[in-house]
């Protein structure tokens, strides 16, 4: 499969008056040509502010991307994007929904214009044909009365529909990326199914590639082909689907998978949470961040960070316990 | 709309009633009359007449009565320091001048004002955003008399561009003499570039931090069509929300504009009218500003929906 998109040793800050946030420290990954990649993560991990360097949004002064960061879009660099290539990039070839499609749409602007104007910035077509698109991707999405629906305002759809209006924004040029950052979150439970199946159902007809943001690894499990898994700004482990679900091996991971909830979970106790916090990313622990609150804490973790484990076909984690000598260690962690 | 509207009006007359109310009996709250200074030196019998003349000699309910009576058919008496004019010839002379001399110094302020606002805005941090925030500040700091005199001096004195004083009258009132207005308008429309760059400025930079901006940018839009489709727009509720209390600045603040250029304005006669306790001229005034400002203030309501759509004005319900 083709590399559409190399993400390596990404790094960014935030320049506060406090200090300078990390908010992501070192990340690679890469998207390949009609896969879903899903980035899980609790909040403030730094799963977003990876989107939004993927976009371009990242923004001086107070956003940085440090030196050092390689983004390549289908082998090019696109720390070298000039203002054309990024208004071509942006829309044209890779496009975004963010979690709150309220915040996310214009409060007054029609939402057959917010379309459109997506489709004549990039595409030189008439008006008339490109409302003609709007129309028809509002169709698509499942609108109801496509029509007249084009001259609504965001505040006259419910939630589910304004969600739906983002990814008919986010489709309108048929981009090859799609980067969806928690697209359901705000949704209730059934929405979120029916969104989901949608841009999936979407990728398909379109072969775009996904990036799937959540903190919920309930809904990623059978949309992603490869899971990253973040932490305090780094990729503590990265898989296959299959091997995240099935073989996870760092602590963290295991620590996610215990905290989905269960229908069938027979006890009638609290749900299992990870206690603790994170670490403060403007003085980031030297060790490894996860563990003040690993059950399986080592002297080692807390001196230096653990480099990245190969645990065999593409999945790796980034754990002292994988190395050679604590491995007994890592075989009683069930 | 319709009932909205009726509503809005029957309102109106409401405001309108208690604030001719509350003028009226906080001047009879005053120790005593416009009269008092001029006739000290009169015989009786010629005082007496006076008071008759103006019906102050009358009960202070019945003076009301007849004042509000006034009022209702619009008939706002005759003044007393001026004699033998009435508040509406008075008027009727000298709202033109002032009007004109206010929509122009607005159109020009405003405009100005946000243009600036977009420019310091769209360039925040750099000189231009630092060059436009501190001359705002100079303006506004600026009492405009001191404008006045300057333009004045430089422009029509040395310069001798314009004519150093005078107002367009007759035929030219309204659209004609622009020589003789320029000066006034600029003299008075720089503390409305001051206060309108820094609020556009403001909240356009609040706008700016708003998601649907990522969005639009994440659309690959330039950042000229972001600007002023996306931005501008929703960054117009605080400078609709400062219109009303523009007008109210531009009709008391033309007062010191009108003596410096000897614009034949109200400008003046309101602060004369207040100082000399001329009662009936007050009163008119008084409630041709507040109507003014009224109708401002339900324009202003009307805008709000035309911007944002998220506003809406209830027809009658509540």
């Amino acid at each position: 499969m083709k590399k559409l998109l190399e993400v390596r040793n990404l790094h960014v800050s935030y320049h506060t008056y406090a200090g300078e946030v990390q908010s992501v420290r070192g990340v690679s990954f890469d998207v390949h040509d009609g896969e879903t990649l899903a980035i899980v993560g609790e909040s403030g991990c730094g799963k977003s502010v990876t989107a939004r360097s993927i976009m371009g949004l990242i923004k001086a002064p107070f956003g940085e991307i440090k030196t050092g960061s390689e983004l390549r879009y289908c082998g090019e660099d696109m720390r070298a994007f000039d203002a054309k290539k990024w208004a071509h990039y942006r829309g044209g070839e890779a496009s975004i929904i963010f979690q709150d499609a309220l915040a996310a749409l214009n409060p007054t602007m029609k939402i057959g214009k917010q379309i459109t104007e997506n489709i004549t910035v990039h595409e030189h077509i008439k008006k008339k044909e490109a409302n003609e698109r709007a129309e028809s991707l509002l169709h698509q999405v499942g609108i109801p009365d496509a029509k007249q629906k084009m001259n609504s305002y965001p505040h006259q759809l419910s939630g589910g529909m304004r969600q739906r209006v983002m990814i008919a924004i986010a489709f309108a040029c048929n981009p090859k990326l799609l980067i969806a950052d928690e697209p359901t979150t705000a949704l209730d439970v059934t929405i979120q199914a029916q969104i989901l199946d949608m841009i999936r159902s979407l990728q398909r007809e379109k072969n775009t590639s996904v990036i799937l943001i959540t903190h919920d690894l309930g809904i990623v499990a059978n949309i992603a082909t490869r899971i990253l898994i973040m932490y305090s700004g780094k990729v503590v482990e990265k898989g296959t689907s299959e091997e995240i679900f099935y073989h996870p091996v760092h602590p963290y991971t295991k620590a996610l998978l215990r905290a989905i909830p269960k229908l069938t979970d027979p006890s009638k106790g609290p749900l299992y949470s990870i206690s603790g916090h994170p670490p403060d990313l403007i003085d980031p622990p030297q060790g490894c961040p996860f563990a003040a609150r690993c059950p399986h804490c080592m002297n080692v973790c807390v001196e230096a960070h653990p480099e990245d484990f190969d645990c065999g076909a593409g999945h790796t984690a980034a754990c002292w316990l994988l190395h050679p000598l604590a491995r007994h260690i890592g075989s009683e962690v069930e | 709309m319709l009932s909205y509207s009726i509503r809005r009006f029957a309102e109106m007359i409401l405001t309108l009633f208690i604030i001719a109310t509350a003028t009226f009996f906080l001047l009879a709250a005053v120790p005593g009359d416009p009269l008092t200074e001029r006739v000290e030196k009169l015989p009786p019998q010629i005082r007496q007449n006076l008071y008759e003349k103006y019906g102050l000699n009358k009960p202070l309910l019945e003076r009301y009565v007849i004042t509000m009576r006034g009022l209702a058919v619009g008939n706002f008496g005759e003044s007393i320091v001026y004699p033998g004019q009435t508040v509406q010839s008075i008027l009727q002379e000298k709202l033109p001048a002032s009007a004109r001399l206010g929509i122009q110094q607005m159109v020009l302020g405003i405009g100005i004002g946000m243009i600036l606002g977009i420019i310091a805005a769209m360039k925040k941090n750099t000189w231009l955003d630092y060059g436009i925030i501190t001359l705002a500040i100079l303006f506004i700091s600026i009492p405009h008399l001191i404008f006045g005199l300057l333009l004045q001096k430089i422009f029509a004195g040395e310069l001798g561009w314009f004519p150093v004083i005078g107002w367009p009258k007759g035929k030219d009132l309204w659209t004609g003499g622009w020589q003789y207005t320029i000066l006034p308008t600029l003299a008075g429309c720089f503390s409305y570039i001051a206060a309108y760059s820094r609020l556009l400025k403001t909240s356009m930079l609040d706008v700016v931090n708003q998601e649907y901006i990522l969005t639009a940018e994440s659309k690959g839009l330039s950042k000229m069509h972001i600007v002023l489709k996306h931005v501008l727009r929703n960054s117009l509720i605080p400078v609709i929300t400062n219109l009303p209390m523009s007008i109210a600045m531009c009709i008391t603040g033309s007062f010191f504009i009108e003596r410096i250029f000897s614009i034949p304005g109200v400008g003046m006669y309101y602060v004369l009218s207040v100082n000399e306790r001329d009662l009936p001229l007050i009163m008119g005034q008084t409630v041709i500003l507040s109507i003014i400002y009224i109708v401002v203030i339900f324009i202003t309501d009307i805008l709000y929906t035309v911007v944002d759509p998220r506003i809406s004005i209830q027809g009658g319900r509540r």
